[in-house]
């Protein structure tokens, strides 16, 4: 029980089909449902039947966690819940929940009505899977696909001393070192700059929510500062879109992008205008950003159609296409394409693929590393013979235990859970008040009652546990005779035994009571004469339940006798 | 932040490609490995210091349609860990192995760099008897069937060592105490020294040690430290030396002339260095005439040598790449210092730096004067 077991379903080597079956604390949760973009079989999608190769899903996972919406961690969610069957919960950050439909249905759309595929999710099949989701706020889950450079619009990852017993990361970007954020965006300046110098027209494709609002102010500033005079264009559709989306999560992004939209509109700037489909025909350099991001319909495929022809513009891709659509087509450096009634359409513009996604490096992985300071780290999506080096680094640096489990491979980590306790105050004084302080070489017992009331644990005395129970105390208590051989009064063998007992039980209370008696904690001796023979006597030993312990070794530290008494 | 934006902006006309990379630890140390990849290592003296062989972005080695690729990151293809700290590495050639200099500096490390794994492994020592405080061995590989190790501390220390039997294959045989501060492997039988001091000389392993050296340092200089390379062309069709002197004298001499320097410059840098174990002077392959500089800023400077004539006159360097200055994006009070430089051995223009605070840029300068 105390054990975690963690068993990665997705993919070894690339990124994609992110999916991981955690086994915590008698809970089985299943961590992200990717879909792998590269295959078009069964492959894109995680074995989901090594979790249960007969029964339902939802019996036996507990629930499914989200990390983000990009498809690599969620694509094959609709699948799952609706094809393969689980009913359970769904939870993901509000953020997610907004844009996960979205990018789903776009995605499934390319698919259907670009590649033909039969056998994939329906529409109505992603809103039946979101009707599972329960949204949760931050401190309840973590972000996927961190990085430590805050981007422009959304705000740095950044996790307190939380001390899990396990961290669990992706390792595929743990080997690169990235190109500053800084030189990616001076290539996308030099690039539209050279265009517009040269007379050219630049393309800009882009999903309403992204990169697109990021590379505005970029733009602006860079506009601002040399003076330059082309137009700069951006459909309203986006404007509508992403207003709406970044009012709604204005919390969740980060400072810079927060004051924009306080301080104006998201959209109000100097040189950025809205952009009308006769401007496209206009001569003269310009700048256009238009949906949707993959040139596979609508406004920027219009475009493109109409600057194609000319060397002198550019189409600059910022994110990955999928395949089928024309982005992914020029990307792969096609330059002939087939457009509907057989038409060809020479592509003579320059093409860019800039990559301004937002994935961590090998700094950034053990910066987290460094500040969560997990007991073991479990990395993912890795080659095992491409990942020593990373192991030795995390396993040397940070002094934690690191694994890297293939698909299908499970690792099993000891835990030893802290559980907290609270004593009450009133039990606490009353043992103090017993005076001798327990040391570290001689502990203490201590007697009490464990009550489990929510989720907190308790450490109440018997008499207020039975009290809050409602129950009635019933006193346990022993008594043992000794016989001792002495023909003396029962005073005087009592004496005895008290200056004995004294003398050999030099850490505990001993008392010689008026009436006789000798008491050792709360166990009480009292010696009688025996009914019968005069030369013994009975020595009475009496003790509560709690005191068993002391109580038997009285007894048979008594049993041995007492040392012959000066005469 | 300002600055740093300006420069960026004046940077579109002044590289065709730039990149900066922020490494977890400084290195000193650029070495090739073919074209495609570089060592680096850390020099830090109080803990493990990362050996790692980074592959450059396929980018850089495309030859057409570089815009069809987006990835621009460095990967980290092997990763090692060595103890002391990294001042010197070397791969031997056509080999998988390594060798690294640092202090203590009394033997010198030898690596394999794994085939099945990313693994690098330290594997062997080779010893440099003498313990010299401070000062460590210079390296230099001769590259053949069975490789030799140059190596040597002061002149009177130099040696070649078989790499594989350890077995000595050659000593100086001198008394001479000179420190050494470079050594460079021209061919199968000769290599080229530079002492600190400035003396520099040609030798000839097949003889007794009689080098071709220079008579003293650069005139017009006094002191200082000095470094050198091979390479490039002067106003002779043969291999010239460059040095340069921690006051910022850069002097070229023809190899079959050690003893008149053929021309001196004073470069435009602020001196004197205060890192004179950086200093640092390459000859470009694949340009006539050009080399480049560092070692006494964050800059590095790039000049022609045919601009300069005569002796002792300012010269002005045909580009300086001030990358590490205004990228610094540690906010640290320190201005960083570029700890060393190198040029790419396929694309004329493109040179790797890097400096102290662990940042390192691949830079491709647009030469001005083209007008084409």
């Amino acid at each position: 029980m105390p054990e975690i077991r963690v068993t990665p379903l997705g993919a070894g080597q690339d990124v994609g089909r992110s999916c991981i079956l955690v086994s915590i604390g008698g809970k089985n949760v299943m961590l992200d449902c990717g879909m792998h973009m590269g295959f078009n079989d069964d492959r894109r999608f995680p074995d989901f039947s090594y979790i249960t190769r007969n029964g339902r899903l939802t019996d036996f996972l507990d629930c499914v966690i989200i990390s983000h919406f990009h498809l690599d961690h969620c694509g094959a969610l609709p699948y799952f819940s609706e094809m393969v069957g689980y009913d359970g919960p769904i939870y993901m950050t509000h953020p997610t929940q907004a844009i996960c439909p979205i990018l789903l249905e776009d995605y499934r759309k390319i698919a259907v009505d670009k590649k033909g595929e039969a056998n994939f999710f329906t529409s109505q099949m992603i809103k039946d899977c979101m009707k599972k989701v329960v949204a949760v706020h931050l401190h309840q889950t973590v972000q996927g696909d961190y990085n430590m450079t805050p981007d422009r619009h959304l705000g740095a990852a950044w996790i307190d001393k939380c001390r899990p017993n396990l961290l669990i990361t992706e390792s595929t970007y743990a080997t690169t070192i990235r190109d500053s954020k800084r030189c990616r965006e001076r290539d996308f300046l030099k690039k539209v700059h050279e265009t517009v110098e040269r007379g050219g027209k630049v393309l800009i494709p882009v999903f309403a929510l992204g990169r697109a609002q990021e590379l505005c102010i970029l733009l602006e500033t860079f506009w601002e500062r040399v003076n330059l005079k082309a137009p700069i264009y951006f459909s309203t559709g986006l404007t509508e879109k992403a207003n709406h989306y970044y009012k709604l999560f204005i919390t969740w992004t980060n400072q810079k992008i927060r004051k924009t939209f306080v301080q104006r509109n998201m959209f109000e700037f100097k040189h950025i205008k809205a952009f009308d489909r006769a401007f496209a025909d206009n001569p003269g350099p310009m700048v256009v950003f238009a949906t949707p991001g993959m040139l596979h319909a609508g406004q920027s495929l219009q475009i493109f159609r109409k600057w194609a022809g000319n060397e002198k513009n550019m189409v600059i891709m910022p994110g990955y296409c999928v395949q089928g659509t024309v982005g992914h087509k020029i990307l792969s450096g096609q330059r002939k394409l087939e457009m509907e009634g057989r038409q060809v359409l020479e592509v003579k513009m320059q093409v860019e693929y800039m990559s301004f996604s937002a994935h961590a490096d090998a700094k950034g992985i053990m910066q987290l590393v460094g500040q969560a300071e997990p007991e073991s780290v479990l990395l993912v999506h890795g080659e095992a013979k491409k990942m020593e080096f990373l192991k030795q680094k995390i396993e040397q640096e940070f002094r934690v235990n690191c694994y890297m489990p293939a698909n299908g491979e499970t690792v099993t980590l000891p835990t030893s859970p802290s559980i907290p306790v609270g004593i009450s105050l009133g039990l606490l004084k009353r043992e103090m008040a017993q005076g001798l302080l327990p040391s570290a070489k001689k502990p203490r017992l201590l007697h009490g009652t464990l009550i489990m009331k929510d989720s907190s644990f308790q450490l109440v005395s018997s008499e207020q546990a039975l009290k809050e129970l409602g129950l009635a105390e019933h006193q346990l208590r022993f008594t043992c005779r000794v016989h001792l051989h002495d023909s003396r009064k029962e005073q005087e063998t009592a004496a005895r035994v008290y200056s004995h007992l004294k003398s050999v039980l030099k850490d505990h209370c001993v008392q010689h009571l008026p009436d006789g008696s000798v008491t050792v904690e709360s166990i009480l001796i009292q010696a009688a004469a025996h009914s019968e023979d005069p030369g013994t006597k009975v020595l009475l030993v009496s003790w509560t339940y709690q005191d068993e312990e002391l109580g038997s070794y009285l007894t048979s530290l008594l049993k041995k006798g007492l040392p012959q008494a000066p005469s | 932040m300002e600055p740093a934006e300006d420069w960026l902006v004046e940077s579109l006309r002044l590289y065709q490609d730039f990149h900066a990379f922020d490494l977890s630890e400084a290195t000193r140390v650029l070495e090739w490995i073919g074209d495609k990849g570089v060592f680096v290592a850390g020099y830090e003296s109080r803990k493990k210091n990362e050996i790692l062989h980074l592959t450059l972005p396929f980018r850089l080695s495309v030859k057409e349609n570089q815009g069809l690729f987006p990835e621009r990151d460095f990967k980290v293809r092997h990763g090692g860990f060595s103890d002391r700290p990294v001042f010197d590495l070397k791969h031997v050639p056509d080999t998988r192995l390594l060798v690294t200099s640092g202090l203590p500096g009394c033997y010198l490390q030898v690596w394999q760099v794994a085939e099945d794994s990313d693994v690098i492994q330290a594997v062997s020592t080779i010893a440099v008897h003498e313990k010299e405080g401070h000062l460590w061995p210079r390296v230099a590989i001769f590259s053949s069937v069975a490789p030799g190790i140059l190596h040597g501390v002061r002149l009177s220390s130099l040696k070649v060592v078989d790499l594989e039997s350890q077995k000595t294959m050659y000593t100086s045989g001198v008394s001479d105490s000179d420190e050494l501060s470079s050594l460079q492997v021209l061919d199968a039988h000769t290599f080229a020294f530079c002492c600190t001091s400035g003396r520099l000389g040609l030798v000839d392993t097949r003889q007794k040690w009689a080098p071709s050296e220079n008579l003293s340092p650069c005139p017009g200089s006094g002191g200082g430290r000095w470094c050198a390379e091979v390479g490039g062309r002067g106003r002779g069709p043969g291999p010239h030396i460059a040095s340069l002197g921690s006051d910022g004298h850069l002097c070229l001499l023809d190899c079959r002339d050690l003893s008149h320097p053929e021309s001196s410059v004073q470069c435009a840098v602020s001196t004197p260095s205060p890192a004179p174990e950086l200093l640092r002077v390459t000859w470009a392959p694949g340009l006539d005439n050009c080399l480049a500089i560092s070692g006494f800023d964050g800059t590095v400077q790039v000049y022609d040598v045919m601009s300069w004539d005569g002796m002792g006159g300012q010269a002005e360097p045909l580009f300086t790449h001030r990358g590490h200055v205004f990228l610094d994006g540690n906010g640290i009070d320190t201005a960083p210092l570029v700890t060393t430089h190198t040029w790419h051995p396929q694309k004329p223009r493109t040179l790797l730096s890097a400096a102290s605070d662990a940042s390192l840029h691949v830079w491709d300068w647009v030469d001005l004067r083209a007008s084409c």
